[in-house]
């Protein structure tokens, strides 16, 4: 496509091999960062429940649905444009395939998709936006969430395990793979990443061309979505192998590269709250303070996350895991995304009231750390339990102690 | 055309086919595979998860195994691994 030269050579260095999972980590934070100024800090969830209600809306189940369009939500966009940012990267990479995988899997992906959606709703947020951000955002239920998807992790691994030995033939049967990057006549694949950029470029230039703030708000969130999803795609950042992994084959590889966005993340998010960065007009320095914390320490954030982590691990992918996996080919993944977007609205509106009537107050506050700690003492818990992490890790990468494989 | 040839010198005692697969299912179906194979023993394993490329090589790592081989047609990857 390029002349050997020093273009090519660019082209190559970025494409030709993945990326480490840390370098990844830190440019998602950096990202993460970005969208904190722009407006709110990273999340997933509620653009899935926005696709979900625009389709309950469209076929005219109206009590589930919404009168904001996708192409009006940002992080709806945000979601969509990771999916074409991957999409993007892996057909430059030639890694990009459409892979189908046996019935039994995509059931496991729906399967998955759902109870992900139903732990997000319920735990106020997934991986992205109550883990990585909640934490980075000194929230004290990305605690108790993280808390959640590490037994929900662990339990839904032992059920992998047993259906190995005890249902083989659910991860057997007919595979297809179609349209992959290293057969033959793939030229043209390149070609249409380069189109799709040219698409987004298009999109961003019409939403900024607006007078509206919000619609300039918007344009960025399809950028930022794009680099998001290239950034995924190359360096397979995976926030489930970071609670899955110990449990597993025992590599601290994706624990440590989570913990560094999360660090990267905290500085950001920490003087963007100190400070009161951002759009000072439209939010006070107060509810600048407030963004990425949620209303769920600890019990809904616990009982969310568990649900949330036997999802994941079933579906071999978070929210944005999905997406990416997704924009990559993986028929598996489409349908984890498909269980989540049917599955968020009907749980928001059915679920979620209900675990709110239930649980009492003291077990759904919404809690800020700094204001018990103060910010010294906020972001001091937030990295002693980030190394502690490191150390059980570590610890574990070398002994195999809760390792299964 | 060299890795063809490889292919072709490479004696498998097991098969392990992953095609349609994604993470985590190829290394837990792997690992079990591994498990009931006698030290010595060749594994010849089809997959088509990019992911597989890394992690498939990292496991062998850590787990003692000697990861002989890996090549690609079409997007369906191969990869020899010797049971230690």
């Amino acid at each position: 496509m390029f002349k050997k030269g020093v273009l090519r050579e660019l082209f190559d260095s970025l494409f030709g091999k993945s990326w480490p999972m840390w370098v990844g980590g830190i440019l998602l934070a950096m990202m993460n960062i970005l969208l904190f100024v722009i407006k709110y800090p990273w999340g997933s969830s509620s653009g899935y429940t926005n696709i979900g209600q625009n389709i309950f809306q469209i076929i005219g189940v109206t009590s589930l649905g919404t009168k904001v369009p996708i192409s009006l939500h940002a992080v709806a966009l945000l979601n969509i444009f990771v999916v074409v940012g991957a999409f993007v990267s892996s057909l430059f990479s030639r890694e990009f395939g459409i892979r189908i995988s046996p019935v039994g899997e995509l059931v496991k992906g729906f399967v998955g998709g759902a109870l992900m959606a139903i732990g997000a709703t319920v735990g106020a947020g997934c991986t992205t936006g109550g883990f990585f951000t909640g934490l980075a955002a000194l929230s004290a239920g990305a605690l108790t969430l993280a808390a959640g998807f590490m037994i929900g992790t662990f339990v839904a691994l032992r059920y992998l395990l047993w259906e190995m030995e005890a249902l083989p033939n659910i991860s057997m049967g007919k595979s297809f793979i179609f349209l992959t990057g290293t057969g033959k006549k793939t030229g043209w694949q390149r070609w249409l990443g380069w189109l799709m950029i040219a698409l987004v470029l298009f999109l961003f230039n019409t939403y900024t061309a607006s007078s509206s703030g919000a619609m300039k708000i918007i344009g960025w969130h399809i950028m930022i979505g794009l680099i998001l999803g290239m950034i995924l795609q190359r360096s397979r950042y995976c926030i489930v192998r970071a609670f899955r992994e110990p449990f597993m084959t025992g590599e601290a590889t994706a624990p440590v590269a989570v913990m560094l966005s999360i660090l990267v993340a905290l500085v950001g998010f920490t003087v963007i709250k100190y400070f009161g960065v951002g759009n000072a007009g439209e939010f006070a320095a107060r509810a600048i303070e407030m963004k990425g914390v949620y209303a769920n320490f600890w019990l809904r954030a616990l009982i969310g996350g568990f649900i949330f982590g036997l999802g994941m691990t079933v579906a071999g992918g978070c929210a944005v895991g999905t997406l990416w996996r997704a924009g990559e080919g993986h028929v598996k993944l489409w349908f984890a995304a498909l269980g989540f977007v049917i599955m968020a609205p009907l749980s928001k509106g059915f679920i979620v009231p209900a675990v709110k009537k239930l649980l009492p107050e003291s077990m759904q506050k919404q809690m800020f750390l700094p204001d018990i700690l103060g910010y010294t003492g906020a972001v001091v818990l937030v990295l002693f339990i980030l190394l502690l992490w490191y150390m059980f890790a570590k610890w574990n990468e070398k002994t195999g102690k809760f390792s299964a494989l | 055309m060299e890795v063809k040839k490889k292919e072709k010198i490479m004696q498998a005692d097991q098969n392990l086919d992953c095609k349609g697969l994604s993470c985590p299912m190829p290394i837990i179906k792997l690992a079990k595979t591994m498990k009931k194979m006698a030290s010595g023993e060749v594994l010849e394993m089809l997959g088509t998860d990019p992911g597989s490329k890394a992690d498939v090589p990292a496991w062998c790592e850590k787990t003692g195994n000697v990861f002989l081989e890996h090549s690609e047609e079409g997007g369906t990857h191969t990869f020899y691994i010797k049971k230690k």
